[in-house]
C-alpha cells in the first residue's frame, strides 16, 4: 500500500437530450452543417435575451431527484464572464451561488466494496460554441467558429473529493451515465462531446487529513482515459513530493497518445469570471407541487430495477447488475424472464448467448435480431424440458437469422424431441448394436463408459433424445440384450 | 410666423385624420420628412434616415387602410427610434463606432408592434454611445443640438428622440431609459417622456446597456399621446423573461377623469439642496395647481434615494461591463485587422471601438464585480437598491403619485460638463432613484424659465399604474395649455 | 480600496480594453473620483438586507415549451462578419 493517499474529486458535464436549445429555439441536432442551426439569440447579437427551456428544467431536476439532491425552490442563473471566440455574449449563462440542485450521491462497488460519492452540486448552464484551429502550412494562423453548440443545455455534475483512485473514479462515471441514460436525459455520447469529465487531482500522506495541491486535468475523452490520467496524475505528484518538490496548482491537459498530463503552458492569467446575478432572467422559482410531479414521473432506476429483479426472478445480484446495465437490456430480460417463468435460465440465456453474440457484433439490445418474446418461449421451452439445451442453441442459431419462433422451428427442421418409450427404446438398441466393445465393458461393470453410449445417443439423434429417458432406455435395452 | 407644413399637431389627430381617409400616410410622412429636412443641419436629430423607406412604410400602411384593415390610433403617425432599438436591415449602431454598418437582422419587439399598429419610421435618432451619457455629447458620430437653445444639450441618453419631437422632425419617438435617459431628455427638450414600469415594455431587441434597469419609452407632445405610444408598445413578450402581463394598455377616457381625491407627495428632504431655484418655483407652481384641482398633496420621505447615484454607478456599469463583452470583433460590428492574434485583436478592437465614456464604465463595472471588489461594492449597492424600492413602497403606500423635478437644472450648455464625469452623473440625481425601484416616471413640461429653456417636472407611480401618471400630467397639461408649443427652431433658423 | 495605473492595468486586460498611456492617468483619475463618491455606501447598515437584482424576482419562472423553431437570420447575420472562411467565423488565432 501506498504511503500517499489520491483523492479526486470530479466535474462532469452532461448535454441534456432536448430538442432545442436551453435559451432558444434553435436545434441541438449533432453534426449539422456550421453555424446553420444558430439565430439572434445563439449567436449573442446586440439586443437579444434569454428564455430557459422548460424541459431543460425538467431534466436536470429528474438527474438531481435520480441522485437524491435537494432541489431548490429558487435558484439564480448567474454570468461568468470571459473572453473567447467560441462564447457569443463573452459571457456563459450558468448558476453559481445558488444553484438548482444540492447534495445528494452516487453508490460505487470497487473490488466488492461498496461506498457513496457524495455531490456537491448539480447546476444548469448553456454550452459554448466549437473552435477549430486548422494546421496550415504556416502552423496554425487562424481559428474558426461554429456556433451551433452555442445554447446548447448542459448539466454541471459535481462531486465531493471522496474519489480515492481511477477505478474508484471509473465506476463513478459508469453508475453516474447509467443513470443519465435509464433517464434518458442525455446520450451519453462522449465521442460526440455529450458527456465531458474535468479531475481535480491532489495526494497526500495517509492519515493526514489536510488536502494537497490539486491540479485540473481535463480533455479526457472516454472513461478508461479518466482513470488513466488519475492514475498518472497520482503518481507524477507523489514522484513530485518524494524528489523535494511540490505540486503546482495548475490545469493539465490529458494527451491520450502519449499517456501523459501536460501543462497548458498558457501565461496563467489568473481567472476572474466576475459572476454576478443574470438579469435578463428572474430566479427560477420551483413549487414543490411541481417536484413532486417530476419525482413521481421518474422512471424505475437500475438499483431500483437490481432490487427488483433479484427479488422477483430470484437470480443472483451479479446477474441483476450486469442485466440492468441499460434501461432497454433490463425490459429485454424482464420480458424473457417472464414468458419463460424462470427466472435464472433467463438470465443466463440472456446473459450468455445474447450478450456473447451482441458484444461480438457491436450490437445493442434494440438492434439484437431475436426479440424477447421469441427468446422467451424458446426459454420456457427448455425450462419445461420440451427441448434439450443443446437444442435450444441450435434454434437459437437458426432465430437469429430466421424471423420464425421457437415451435415452429422446431416443426420445420425435425427438431422435435425424442422422448417417447418405443423411440428412445429403439434408438437405444441402435446405439448397442453398433457399440459391441463398449457395451462389454459396461457390462463388466466398468461405468463410466456407460456415458459414452449416452453421448453416442445423443450423437445419433443429433440432440434431439431426452437426455435423462435415453439413459432409461440404454440400461433398460442393456439388461434386456 | 405660420406653419402650415408643421403645425403643432397631436398624433392622436393625425391618426385620426389618417385613419378616416381625410390625408393619407404619406401625405403625413412626406410633412415631417420635409420638416426634418429644413431643421437637421442646426440639431442633428438623426444618425440614420431614409426618406424613400419611410415614404414607402407610409405608402404601405396606405394600402393596408384602402383594403379596409383596421388600423391602431397610430396608423400613419410617424415615429422615431432611438439607434439602440434593432430595425432589421436597417443601420443600428447605439452611436458607437463599434456598431458602424451593423444591420441587425430582426425587429426589436416595440419596432414589430409599432409596424402592425400602422407607425411609420421616420429614422433612427441620435444617442449617447450605449445610451451612456445625459447630453448625447457621448455620441461617436457628432451631438445633437437643444431645439430650444442650439448652445445646449438636447439632454440624454435619448438626446436625438427628444429634441425631434419637441422640434416638430417627428409626432412621437421612443428612446430608452435606465438612469433618466428618457425623462430627462424629455424635461430639457419640453416634451413628455415616460419611463415605464420596469417589465412593461419587452427588451427584446432593445441593444442593452444595463439589463435590470433599461426601459424602453416614449417621447410626445401631450399626455394622450404619450398614453397612444405607450399602449401600442407595452405587455408580456414571452421573448423577454422580465416582461409583465401586468402591463395593460391606459384607457384614454381614464385621463380626463381630474385628480380629485388623489393623493401626491413631494419628497422634500431629498429635494432640499442643489436645485435651481425656477424649478423649485414650478414644482411649486404645479403643486398648487394639482391642489386647486382637487389633489391631496403632502411631503413624503425617501430616506435612501440620496444614495441613488452611488447604488446605480456600480450597478449599471458592472451589466453594462458584461452586456458589452459581445462586442469583440467576432461575428459583427467594427475589428481592428492589424493585430495578429486573437488577444491583441480584442483589445485593439474594443479599445478604438468604444468611446471614452463606455470605456470608462467597462472599467468600473469589471472592477466592482472583480474578486475581492463583489461584496464591498457591487453585492452592496444591490442591498442599497432594496432600501431604495422599500422607500418608494412606503411612500407609494400614501401617496398616489410622488411629484419631483426631472432634473435639478435647466439644460446645460455643450462641453459644460463633459470633462467631469461625475458632475455629469450628479445630474441624474432625481431620475435614477425610480429606476432602481422599477417604478414607472413619468416627465411633464412644466414651464420655462425666463430664459425660455423647458422645465420638467416627474412624477414617480406604483408598478404597472402608468395610467395614475399621465392622468395627473393630463390634468395639469388642461389648465397649463402649453404642451404644444414650439421652440424657436421654429422661427427661421436662428434659434 | 485605492485605484492606481496597475489597478487600471488588471481591470482593463480582463475586460479586454486597449488602453493607451496618455489615456491611463486620466481613467485613474476619474475612477478615483467616482469611487470616492460611491464609498459613501459604505456608511450604510445593510445587514440583513436581501439584495436586489432583480426587480421582477418573485413574479414567477417564464418558461419556453422545448420545440424547434428555426431562425431565417443565418445569410443575413453571417453576412455581418467581419471576417469569415466559407460557413465559419474567422478570427486571428487563439494564441
Amino acid at each position: 500500500m501506498s504511503a500517499y493517499e489520491t483523492v479526486v474529486g470530479l466535474e462532469v458535464h452532461a448535454q441534456l437530450k432536448t430538442e432545442s436549445k436551453i435559451f432558444c429555439a434553435c436545434s441541438t441536432r449533432f453534426g449539422a452543417r456550421p453555424n446553420t442551426q444558430v439565430c439572434p439569440v445563439c449567436l449573442g447579437l446586440p439586443g437579444v435575451l434569454p428564455v430557459l427551456n422548460e424541459r431543460a428544467v425538467r431534466f436536470a431536476v429528474m438527474t438531481g431527484l435520480a441522485v437524491g439532491s435537494v432541489i431548490s425552490g429558487r435558484s439564480v442563473f448567474a454570468r461568468k464572464n470571459y473572453f473567447y471566440p467560441d462564447l457569443p455574449k463573452g459571457y456563459q449563462i450558468s448558476q453559481y451561488d445558488r444553484p438548482l440542485c444540492y447534495g445528494g450521491g452516487v453508490d460505487i462497488h470497487v473490488d466488492g466494496v461498496s461506498k457513496r460519492i457524495g455531490l456537491v452540486r448539480i447546476h444548469l448552464e448553456e454550452d459554448a460554441g466549437k473552435s477549430i484551429h486548422p494546421e496550415g502550412r504556416e502552423g496554425v494562423t487562424t481559428t474558426l467558429v461554429d456556433l451551433n453548440r452555442s445554447g446548447v443545455p448542459l448539466i454541471e455534475i459535481v462531486s465531493e473529493p471522496e474519489i480515492r483512485s481511477g477505478a474508484e473514479a471509473y465506476d463513478y462515471l459508469i453508475r453516474l451515465k447509467q443513470t443519465l441514460m435509464y433517464l434518458d436525459v442525455c446520450d451519453g455520447n462522449m465521442e460526440e462531446g455529450s458527456l465531458r469529465c474535468d479531475a481535480n487531482v491532489s495526494v497526500r500522506p495517509r492519515g493526514q487529513v489536510e488536502f494537497g495541491t490539486k491540479t485540473e486535468v481535463k480533455n479526457m475523452n472516454s472513461f478508461r482515459n479518466v482513470e488513466r490520467a488519475i492514475a498518472f496524475e497520482t503518481e507524477r505528484q507523489i514522484r513530485l513530493l518524494e524528489s523535494g518538490g511540490r505540486v503546482v496548482q495548475e490545469t493539465l491537459l490529458w494527451n491520450a497518445d502519449k499517456g501523459q498530463a501536460e501543462s497548458m503552458r498558457s501565461k496563467e492569467e489568473a481567472h476572474d469570471y466576475r459572476y454576478f446575478p443574470e438579469p435578463d432572467l428572474l430566479p427560477l422559482d420551483l413549487t414543490p407541487g411541481w417536484i413532486e410531479s417530476v419525482r413521481s414521473g421518474l422512471p424505475e432506476l437500475p438499483q431500483q430495477i437490481c432490487e427488483r429483479l433479484i427479488r422477483e426472478f430470484e437470480i443472483p445480484a451479479y446477474d441483476a447488475e450486469v442485466l440492468t446495465e441499460t434501461r432497454a437490456l433490463a425490459q429485454y430480460y424482464e420480458e424473457v424472464a417472464r414468458r419463460a417463468g424462470n427466472g435464472k435460465l433467463a438470465s443466463n440465456w440472456v446473459m450468455t448467448e445474447v450478450n456473447g453474440i451482441r458484444n461480438k457484433k457491436g450490437q445493442s439490445i434494440e438492434e439484437f435480431p431475436i426479440r424477447p418474446d421469441r427468446l422467451g418461449t424458446l426459454v420456457k421451452m427448455i425450462a419445461e424440458e420440451r427441448i434439450s439445451g443443446k437444442i435450444g442453441k441450435q434454434l437459437f442459431e437458426l432465430m437469429l437469422t430466421q424471423p420464425e419462433g421457437p415451435e415452429e422451428l422446431v416443426m420445420a427442421r425435425g427438431l422435435l424431441p425424442i422422448d417417447d418409450e418405443s423411440s428412445l427404446r429403439a434408438l437405444a438398441r441402435e446405439v448397442i448394436a453398433a457399440n459391441p466393445g463398449p457395451v462389454a465393458e459396461v457390462k463388466a461393470g466398468k461405468e463410466r463408459t456407460f456415458a459414452f453410449l449416452v453421448g453416442q445417443a445423443m450423437k445419433q439423434s443429433r440432440g434431439r433424445a431426452h437426455p435423462e429417458k435415453i439413459q432409461d432406455a440404454l440400461r433398460k435395452e442393456l439388461s434386456a440384450s | 410666423m405660420k406653419h402650415e407644413d408643421a403645425s403643432p399637431e397631436s398624433a392622436e389627430s393625425i391618426g385620426r385624420s389618417v385613419q378616416s381617409g381625410e390625408r393619407s400616410a404619406v401625405e403625413v410622412a412626406k410633412t415631417f420628412l420635409a420638416r426634418a429636412d429644413k431643421t437637421a443641419e442646426r440639431l442633428r436629430t438623426y444618425l440614420h434616415r431614409d426618406a424613400g423607406r419611410t415614404l414607402a412604410d407610409a405608402g404601405d400602411v396606405d394600402a393596408r387602410i384602402r383594403a379596409g384593415e383596421k388600423l391602431s390610433p397610430l396608423a400613419g403617425v410617424p415615429v422615431a427610434l432611438k439607434d439602440n432599438l434593432c430595425t432589421r436591415g436597417i443601420p443600428t449602431t447605439c452611436g458607437s463606432r463599434i456598431l458602424e454598418g451593423y444591420r441587425p437582422p430582426y425587429d426589436a419587439h416595440v419596432v414589430e408592434r409599432l409596424r402592425q399598429a400602422g407607425a411609420v419610421f421616420s429614422g433612427k435618432t441620435n444617442c449617447d454611445e450605449f445610451a451612456m451619457g445625459s447630453s448625447t455629447e457621448n455620441s461617436a458620430y457628432f451631438p445633437t443640438r437643444n431645439p430650444w437653445d442650439l448652445e445646449r444639450v438636447p439632454g440624454g441618453s435619448s438626446g436625438g428622440s427628444a429634441a425631434t419631437v419637441a422640434a416638430l422632425e417627428a409626432p412621437l419617438s421612443l428612446g430608452s431609459d435606465t438612469g433618466g435617459s428618457v425623462r430627462q431628455p424629455a424635461a430639457f427638450c419640453g416634451v413628455y417622456g415616460l419611463k415605464p414600469t420596469y417589465g412593461a415594455v419587452s427588451r427584446y431587441g432593445l441593444v442593452a446597456f444595463a439589463s435590470s434597469l433599461d426601459q424602453i419609452g416614449p417621447f410626445a407632445r401631450t399626455a394622450r399621446d404619450t398614453a397612444l405610444l405607450y399602449n401600442a408598445i407595452c405587455g408580456r413578450d414571452e421573448r423577454d423573461s422580465t416582461s409583465r402581463a401586468e402591463a395593460k394598455p391606459v384607457a384614454l377616457e381614464d385621463l380626463e377623469r381630474g385628480v380629485r381625491g388623489l393623493k401626491l407627495g413631494i419628497p422634500r428632504d431629498l429635494i432640499a439642496e442643489g436645485v435651481d431655484p425656477e424649478v423649485l418655483a414650478s414644482l411649486e407652481r404645479m403643486a398648487k395647481t394639482l391642489e386647486g384641482e382637487g389633489a391631496e398633496i403632502f411631503d413624503v420621505a425617501l430616506p435612501h434615494a440620496r444614495y441613488a447615484i452611488a447604488t446605480y454607478y456600480l450597478i449599471a456599469p458592472a451589466e453594462a461591463s458584461s452586456n458589452l463583452a459581445r462586442y469583440d470583433g467576432v461575428r459583427y460590428g467594427f475589428r481592428d485587422k492589424s493585430a495578429s492574434d486573437l488577444q491583441e485583436m480584442y483589445a485593439a478592437t474594443r479599445g478604438k471601438g468604444f468611446g471614452r465614456e463606455v470605456r470608462r464604465r467597462i472599467l468600473l463595472g469589471t472592477y466592482a464585480l472583480s474578486a475581492g471588489y463583489y461584496d464591498a461594492y457591487y453585492l452592496r449597492a444591490m442591498k442599497v437598491r432594496t432600501l431604495i424600492r422599500k422607500d418608494f413602497s412606503d411612500a407609494l403606500s400614501r401617496a398616489d403619485a410622488v411629484l419631483l423635478p426631472t432634473t435639478p437644472t435647466p439644460p446645460f450648455k455643450l462641453g459644460e460638463k463633459t470633462n467631469d464625469p461625475l458632475a455629469m452623473y450628479l445630474n441624474d440625481i432625481f431620475s435614477i432613484p425610480a429606476s432602481l425601484a422599477g417604478a414607472p416616471a413619468l416627465s411633464v413640461p412644466a414651464g420655462m424659465t425666463r430664459s425660455n429653456l423647458p422645465i420638467g417636472m416627474q412624477l414617480v407611480g406604483r408598478p404597472f399604474d402608468e395610467g395614475t401618471l399621465l392622468r395627473i400630467a393630463r390634468t395639469w397639461e388642461k389648465r397649463n395649455g402649453d404642451a404644444l408649443r414650439l421652440p424657436p427652431i421654429d422661427a427661421g433658423g436662428s434659434a | 480600496m485605492p485605484i492606481d495605473a496597475g489597478v487600471v492595468h488588471k481591470v482593463a486586460a480582463l475586460s479586454r480594453l486597449q488602453v493607451d498611456p496618455a489615456e491611463e492617468d486620466r481613467f485613474v483619475k476619474e475612477l478615483q473620483s467616482i469611487l470616492a463618491y460611491v464609498e459613501q455606501l459604505q456608511a450604510l447598515d445593510v445587514s440583513g438586507i436581501e439584495p436586489t437584482s432583480q426587480v421582477g424576482a418573485g413574479a414567477g419562472s417564464s418558461l419556453r415549451e422545448d420545440r424547434v423553431v428555426p431562425s431565417d437570420v443565418r445569410d443575413e447575420a453571417l453576412a455581418q462578419a467581419p471576417d469569415r472562411d466559407g460557413d465559419y467565423f474567422r478570427v486571428p488565432r487563439v494564441v
